[in-house]
């Protein structure tokens, strides 16, 4: 492992933090993180739809629930941007939520190429 | 007679098995957090049920004998308030189980911990939750469940013989009795009573009288099917109810019952007692249009003709009644 993604690795994913709150079975998280990253998808795409009908309150509620997810698995930059898109909706700030649907995609695909990297993703596929 | 002023408790929906695990309806709609929920609760030897909305959870609520409830605050439609709310009217506290209220909410909702709690959650904790908080809680939860079963289990059986009480006894007897009109399927009664049991009681003592009271107790339940009732009715009368069951099965089943009893001699501090019963019994197959009340008086009827008869024996009442005979 190089130490570029080590360094990254409690941004993306806080694994002693969600392995202590799931009782430090992987193979749960794995399940979990399947779960996480088959709905993300569909979230995602109605989060987009929501941007573009500018639908504030649909926008708070998948931004909270996307937070909540994230939360659960301690995948901190996805929850912590979550978090303001959930705000955004909330202030019906359409720019910020633009913003930080974009920042949401990108915080996705670190923890997707983070867990391609990862023995123990690998070992589950 | 014996059931002017009696009042019946209609539905218990209670927990008999003081040590089965617990029931702990899970609502949260994040299944990522339901799934880690479902996983803790039954690593701590809970029985977890799982729902994925409010709607659904009501549902599990209603045809499940939930003991403590985890209820996530913010759900689409039926929220975890509304389920508080739900869950605490009157009509569900009245069948004796207090259910144990849980809300689970995120950091940034607590303004509305007030508002859960003044709806009738007991407790709350704090999402993403720490395992160790929330088992710490539920043990709380615990300890009053399993104070309510104790009491419940109290509130049921008859310290002496581990047979139901009369006011239960009296409550399942309305409950079957209801059943059988609605699902029009038999109902049977037997009323039991000790031959000479005064006797042994001033001969040998009420020690003596007990375990033999006991001893019956026990046989007489050995002998019924496992879905029949039986309970103490009175000082040595023991009452059964068979659902289900016709004249005829329910004629073999009091002979056999009453052989059971008088076949081995019961032993007591080295004593060979032999104990025979009487019995008094009738079937709703041949008494159609009997309230429950009848049923019993005349059950009662039937016992006092075993015992003028001579003791020892078993009396089924046959239709002697005009719109009797068929069911």
């Amino acid at each position: 492992m190089n130490q570029g993604k080590k360094s990254l690795e409690p941004e993306v994913i806080d694994l002693p933090s969600v392995l202590e709150r799931i009782g430090g079975d992987e193979t749960f998280l794995q399940e979990l993180l399947k779960i996480y990253l088959e709905e993300f998808q569909t979230k995602v795409s109605e989060l987009e739809k929501a941007v573009v009908h500018e639908h504030f309150s649909a926008i708070q509620e998948l931004g909270h629930s996307i937070k909540g997810s994230s939360a659960n698995l301690s995948l901190l930059e996805l929850q912590r941007v979550a978090y303001s898109i959930e705000t955004a909706g909330r202030e019906a700030n359409l720019a910020q939520a633009k913003e930080y649907l974009n920042k949401l995609k990108e915080a996705f695909d670190r923890l997707r190429t983070y867990l391609v990297d990862c023995d123990w993703w690998k070992a589950s596929r | 007679m014996l059931l002017k002023g009696q009042s019946i408790n209609s539905k218990e929906k209670s927990t008999e098995m003081a040590n089965s695990p617990i029931n702990v309806l899970i609502a949260e709609d994040d299944r990522i957090s339901g799934r880690i929920l479902e996983r803790h609760i039954k690593g701590w030897g809970y029985k977890p049920y799982l729902a994925q909305d409010g709607e659904h959870a009501w549902e599990i609520f209603q045809n499940n004998p939930i003991e403590v409830a985890i209820l996530d605050w913010m759900m689409p439609r039926v929220n975890g308030l509304e389920l508080c709310r739900r869950i605490r009217q009157p009509k569900y506290l009245d069948h004796g189980n207090y259910v144990y209220i849980i809300l689970l909410t995120a950091r940034d909702e607590r303004e509305d911990l007030l508002r859960g709690l003044n709806s009738g959650a007991d407790d709350y904790i704090i999402k993403p939750f720490d395992p160790l908080e929330l088992r710490a809680r539920l043990n709380t939860g615990r300890r009053i469940i399993e104070l309510q079963r104790l009491l419940n289990k109290q509130a049921t059986y008859d310290a002496l013989t581990g047979l139901l009480n009369r006011r239960r006894l009296l409550g399942r007897a309305q409950e079957e009795y209801s059943r059988h009109q609605r699902e029009n399927k038999p109902l049977s009664l037997i009323l039991f009573d000790i031959d000479d049991f005064k006797k042994i009681n001033d001969t040998y003592g009420h020690l003596a009288g007990d375990a033999i009271l006991v001893e019956v107790a026990k046989r007489l339940r050995r002998g019924l099917r496992q879905y029949d009732h039986v309970g103490r009715y009175g000082g040595d009368e023991i009452l059964a109810l068979l659902p289900n069951c016709n004249f005829q099965a329910l004629q073999k089943i009091a002979e056999r019952l009453a052989t059971l009893i008088a076949e081995k001699p019961i032993l007591y501090e080295s004593q060979a007692f032999s104990v025979s019963i009487s019995a008094g019994g009738l079937s709703t197959e041949s008494y159609p249009s009997l309230s429950l009340q009848e049923l019993i008086a005349l059950s009662d009827k039937a016992l006092y003709q075993a015992k003028r008869a001579g003791r020892n024996r078993v009396i089924i009442l046959e239709a002697v009644h005009p719109l009797g005979g068929e069911a």
